[in-house]
C-alpha cells in the first residue's frame, strides 16, 4: 500500500533523512521507534505529503505523495503530535472543520460527526469546549479527528505524548480496535513499550537512518544474545560461577551477577550445569531482551538516554 | 466545501468565540472614539478652542481703542479674559504687567495683551499693544494669534479712525478736513444715490469702516457706508466642498481613526496564524486536501471582511453619536471601506509573514500603525507638518484611506472621482500580498 523508496531529507546541514526505505500493507500496525530528534516527525511529514523530500519517493497506493499532489490525501490521516484542535470551538465544530476539509457535507458529515464522538466517547460533550475537556479527551479528539473521512492509512505522530497511564491505555485500546477493523497505522514514539505493545512490526531509527526493520521477534534475533540470567547470593563467587560461563557472559556488581546467554545457548541446559554444580538455581531470576537492549546494541546508547 | 470558504468560516466561529477579540474589535474604537471626539469637541455646534485664559492689562486710561479691543475679546468664546488678581486681603485687584510676568513664571498663563500708556498717541498713527505668549504648544499659540489679531483687526478701524480724522484736522484744519468729507460725501451720494449729508454725518461720526455700521436697527442710514466700502474690499467666501455636512470636524476625523483601529484589529487577526501554527493545526490541516495558499486566501477574506465589519460598526457608532452622514453615498462608502479593509489586511499579512513570533508581529505592529497614522494624518492635519513629512505621507494606508473616505463623506464624490484611491489602496494591497506570498513561501509559518 505505501511505499518509501531510498528516501533522503535535509535541512540546510542536518540530514534528518538519509535512504529510508520501507513497505507498508494493508491493515498493518507500523511502529517507528527512534529517541527525538531521530527524523521520525520528518518522515511522517513526508508521508503526509506536508515536505517534499530531496531525493526518493513515497507512494500510496501507486499515488505519489507530496505537496503539490492533494489527490491522495483523503486515503490518508495525521494525527499531529500537538492537539492540533480548535481549543474556543466545540468537539462537534472541531470535528465538523475538519471533515469539510476532506470534502465530507450534508448528513454524511453528520453521520462520521456521530460515529467519531462514540468512538471517543465524547458523544456527551460535544457541545463543550474543547479546551475545557481533560487531556485525555483531546487526545482522543483529536484521534478521530484524523478519521472522519474514513482513510486507509492513520499516521500518528507521537500521540501519547504528556497522557497520564490511563488515558495511554485507553488510546491504545482505541487504536488497536481501528486497527483490527482494516486500518493501517504508522505509529511513531520513543515509548518503547508503546512500539513492543502496539506494532505487529517495528523500524528503529535514529540520526535519519532506519536501523533495523521487523517484527518484534525478528529484531531480537538482531541481538547476539537472547536472554539474560540474574543471579543472587552472597556467598556466590564468580569462581563459584565458572561453570556457567560456556554459555555466557558474566558480569557482576555489588548485588548480584549476570549472565548474558550467548544467542545460541539452550535455557535447559544452562540449568541443567547449575543443578550439578549445585548453584541455587531457585534465585535465578531470567529477564528477556527488549527494544532498550536492541537499541542499546544497535547504537550504543540507551534509548531513554538520548 | 472549499477549503478556503470552510476555512473563512472556522475563523468567524473562532472569532464569534473569542469576547476579548469582539471587545477590542467593536466596542473598544467605538468607546475610544466617542472619547476622542467629545475630547477634541466634534459634537459642539461651532468648532474652535475655548476658553483660553487671555490676560489684560489696561495702562492707557481712556484709550477708546483698548476699551473696543477688551470689549471684543470679551465676546469672544475662545478666551476666557483675566483683568484683575486678588491681593493679599483677597481683594480683586487689576493686573499689573509684573503680576502678569509672575504668572508666566508660574505657568498659569501662556497669552497676555498688556495696553501701554500710549497705546494711542497723537504723534502717531496706530496703536501699541505688548502681546506675550509662551508658545509651548505651537498649534494653540499659531490658533490663539489667529484669533487675537482677527478680534483686533475687527474691532480697532472706528478708532483708528478716529485718530486718523484728528490727524487730518491737525494737517489741514477743521474747514480742509471737512470740505474734504463734504466732497467724499457728494461722490458716494451720487455714486450710491443717497443723501450725501447721512455719508457725511456718518463719515464724521467715524462709523464708516465700523463693523457695526450694518447693523440692522439702522437699515437706511448705515448701509449707505457699509454697502460702498463693501463694495470697494468685496470679498466673496464661499465653501466649495462638504456644505452639506452635518458634523464637520467628526466627518473630518472618522477615517482616520477607523482606520487605525482597523490596522490594530486584522493586523491581531492575521498575526493570529503564530497561535495555529504553535497548535500544529497547519500541519493537520495541510496534510487534509488543502494548499497554503488556501490558507492565506481564507485569513485575508476573514480579515478583510472583519475588517469591513469593524467599520460598518464604527460608522454607525459616529451616525449615531456624531450625526455623520454615512447613508447619502453609501455604495462609495462600500467601496473605499473595502479597498482599505483589503490594504489593512495585506498589512496584517504582512507583518505575520516577516515577525518570527506573535510578541515580535505586535511589537512591529504597534510601531508601524502609529507611525502610519501620525503620518498619514489620522492625529493631526497633514498640512501642518513639514514638507519631507507631507511626502512621507503618501506612502501610508492610512493617507489614502483617509482621503478616500473624506472624498466620500466630505465632498460627496462620485465612484469616477473615488477611482484614483480606490486604485492606489488596492495596489498597496496587491504589492504587501505579493511580498507577503513570497515571505510565506520562504519563511517557516508552514514548516
Amino acid at each position: 500500500m505505501l511505499v518509501i523508496d531510498n528516501v533522503t531529507k535535509s535541512y540546510g546541514s542536518l540530514t534528518a533523512l538519509q535512504g529510508v526505505s520501507l513497505e507498508l500493507k494493508a491493515g498493518e500496525f507500523f511502529g517507528l521507534l527512534g529517541p527525538n530528534g531521530a527524523g521520525k516527525s520528518t518522515l511522517m511529514a513526508l508521508i503526509a505529503g506536508l515536505r517534499r523530500p530531496d531525493s526518493g519517493g513515497i507512494r500510496l497506493d501507486g499515488q505519489a505523495l507530496t505537496p503539490d499532489n492533494l489527490g491522495s490525501r483523503n486515503k490518508l490521516g495525521f494525527v499531529p503530535q500537538t492537539i492540533a484542535l480548535y481549543e474556543d470551538l466545540t468537539a462537534e465544530e472541531n470535528l465538523r472543520i475538519f471533515g469539510r476539509l476532506y470534502g465530507l457535507q450534508g448528513t454524511l458529515l453528520r453521520e462520521r460527526i456521530d460515529q467519531a464522538l462514540v468512538t471517543a466517547h465524547l458523544q456527551d460533550r460535544r457541545r463543550h469546549y474543547v479546551k475545557t475537556f481533560s487531556g485525555g479527551m483531546q487526545r482522543r479528539l483529536n484521534i478521530v479527528a484524523a478519521l472522519l473521512h474514513r482513510p486507509k492509512l492513520l499516521l500518528c505522530d507521537e500521540p501519547t505524548v504528556g497522557v497520564d497511564p490511563q488515558s495511554r491505555n485507553a488510546i491504545f485500546e482505541f487504536l488497536q480496535m481501528l486497527n483490527s477493523e482494516g486500518l493501517a497505522v504508522i505509529y511513531s514514539t520513543h515509548y518503547m513499550e508503546e512500539a513492543s505493545k502496539l506494532c505487529s512490526r517495528i523500524a528503529i531509527i535514529d540520526h535519519g537512518r532506519m536501523l533495523a526493520i521487523g517484527t518484534l521477534p525478528q529484531l531480537m534475533t538482531r541481538l547476539p544474545f537472547r536472554e539474560s540470567l540474574r543471579i543472587e547470593g552472597a556467598n556466590l563467587t564468580r569462581d563459584s560461577l565458572a561453570p556457567l560461563l560456556s554459555y555466557g557472559e558474566l558480569t557482576s556488581d555489588a548485588d548480584a551477577h549476570v549472565l548474558t546467554l550467548h544467542a545460541n545457548t539452550r535455557l535447559s541446559d544452562v540449568f541443567r550445569e547449575a543443578e550439578a554444580a549445585r548453584l541455587p538455581t531457585s534465585s535465578f531470576q531470567l529477564t528477556r531482551p527488549d527494544l532498550e537492549d536492541l537499541f542499546l546494541h544497535l547504537t550504543g546508547k540507551s534509548l531513554r538516554d538520548t | 466545501m472549499n477549503p478556503i470558504l470552510t476555512l473563512f468560516l472556522k475563523d468567524i466561529a473562532h472569532f464569534r468565540r473569542d469576547r476579548t477579540s469582539l471587545l477590542l474589535t467593536f466596542v473598544v474604537p467605538a468607546v475610544l472614539i466617542y472619547i476622542f471626539g467629545n475630547v477634541f469637541g466634534v459634537n459642539r455646534e461651532s468648532t474652535g478652542p475655548v476658553g483660553i485664559p487671555l490676560a489684560v492689562v489696561n495702562q492707557a486710561e481712556g484709550a477708546k481703542s483698548a476699551d473696543a479691543i477688551i470689549a471684543a475679546l470679551q465676546k469672544e468664546k475662545t478666551f476666557r479674559l483675566i483683568t484683575t488678581t486678588m491681593d493679599a486681603n483677597g481683594a480683586d485687584v487689576p493686573l499689573t504687567e509684573d503680576k502678569v510676568r509672575s504668572l508666566f513664571r508660574e505657568n498659569r498663563i501662556r497669552f497676555a495683551l498688556i495696553f501701554p500708556p500710549d497705546t494711542e498717541s497723537d504723534d502717531t498713527f496706530g496703536l501699541k499693544v505688548k502681546y506675550l505668549n509662551n508658545p509651548r504648544n505651537d498649534i494653540e499659540t499659531q490658533t490663539v494669534n489667529g484669533i487675537l489679531q482677527k478680534t483686533i483687526f475687527m474691532a480697532a478701524p472706528s478708532v483708528l479712525m478716529d485718530a486718523l480724522r484728528k490727524r487730518a484736522t491737525q494737517a489741514i484744519g477743521a474747514a480742509g478736513t471737512e470740505s474734504f468729507y463734504r466732497s467724499i460725501a457728494r461722490s458716494v451720494g451720487q455714486s450710491f444715490n443717497t443723501d450725501p449729508e447721512k455719508v457725511f454725518d456718518e463719515m464724521m461720526r467715524g462709523d464708516i469702516l465700523s463693523p457695526s455700521s450694518s447693523s440692522a436697527d439702522t437699515p437706511d442710514s448705515a448701509a449707505v457706508p457699509s454697502d460702498f466700502f463693501d463694495r470697494m474690499i468685496k470679498i466673496e467666501s464661499e465653501q466649495v466642498s462638504g456644505k452639506q455636512v452635518k458634523n464637520a470636524a467628526a466627518t473630518r476625523s472618522v477615517g482616520g481613526w477607523a482606520v487605525m483601529f482597523m490596522l490594530f484589529s486584522v493586523s491581531g487577526a492575521a498575526t493570529s496564524l503564530f497561535e495555529e501554527k504553535k497548535a500544529g493545526l497547519f500541519r493537520r490541516i495541510l496534510a487534509a486536501p488543502v494548499k497554503r495558499s488556501h490558507i492565506l486566501w481564507s485569513k485575508y477574506l476573514f480579515c478583510t471582511a472583519l475588517g469591513m465589519v469593524q467599520l460598518a460598526a464604527l460608522f454607525v457608532a459616529g451616525k449615531l453619536l456624531f450625526r455623520i452622514d454615512v447613508t447619502s453615498n453609501l455604495a462609495n462608502l462600500i467601496l473605499i471601506c473595502l479597498a482599505a479593509s483589503s490594504a489593512c489586511t495585506a498589512f496584517g499579512m504582512l507583518l505575520a509573514s516577516i515577525a518570527r513570533s506573535p510578541a515580535a508581529a505586535s511589537g512591529i505592529a504597534t510601531f508601524l500603525i502609529l507611525t502610519m497614522s501620525a503620518l498619514g494624518g489620522a492625529w493631526f492635519p497633514i498640512s501642518l507638518m513639514p514638507d519631507f513629512i507631507q511626502s512621507l505621507s503618501k506612502l501610508t494606508i492610512v493617507y489614502w484611506a483617509m482621503e478616500g473616505f473624506l472624498q466620500v463623506l466630505w465632498a460627496n464624490c462620485t465612484f469616477r472621482d473615488l477611482l484614483p484611491y480606490l486604485g492606489v489602496l488596492a495596489g498597496i494591497a496587491a504589492v504587501i500580498n505579493a511580498i507577503s506570498v513570497w515571505r510565506f513561501n520562504r519563511g517557516e509559518m508552514f514548516d
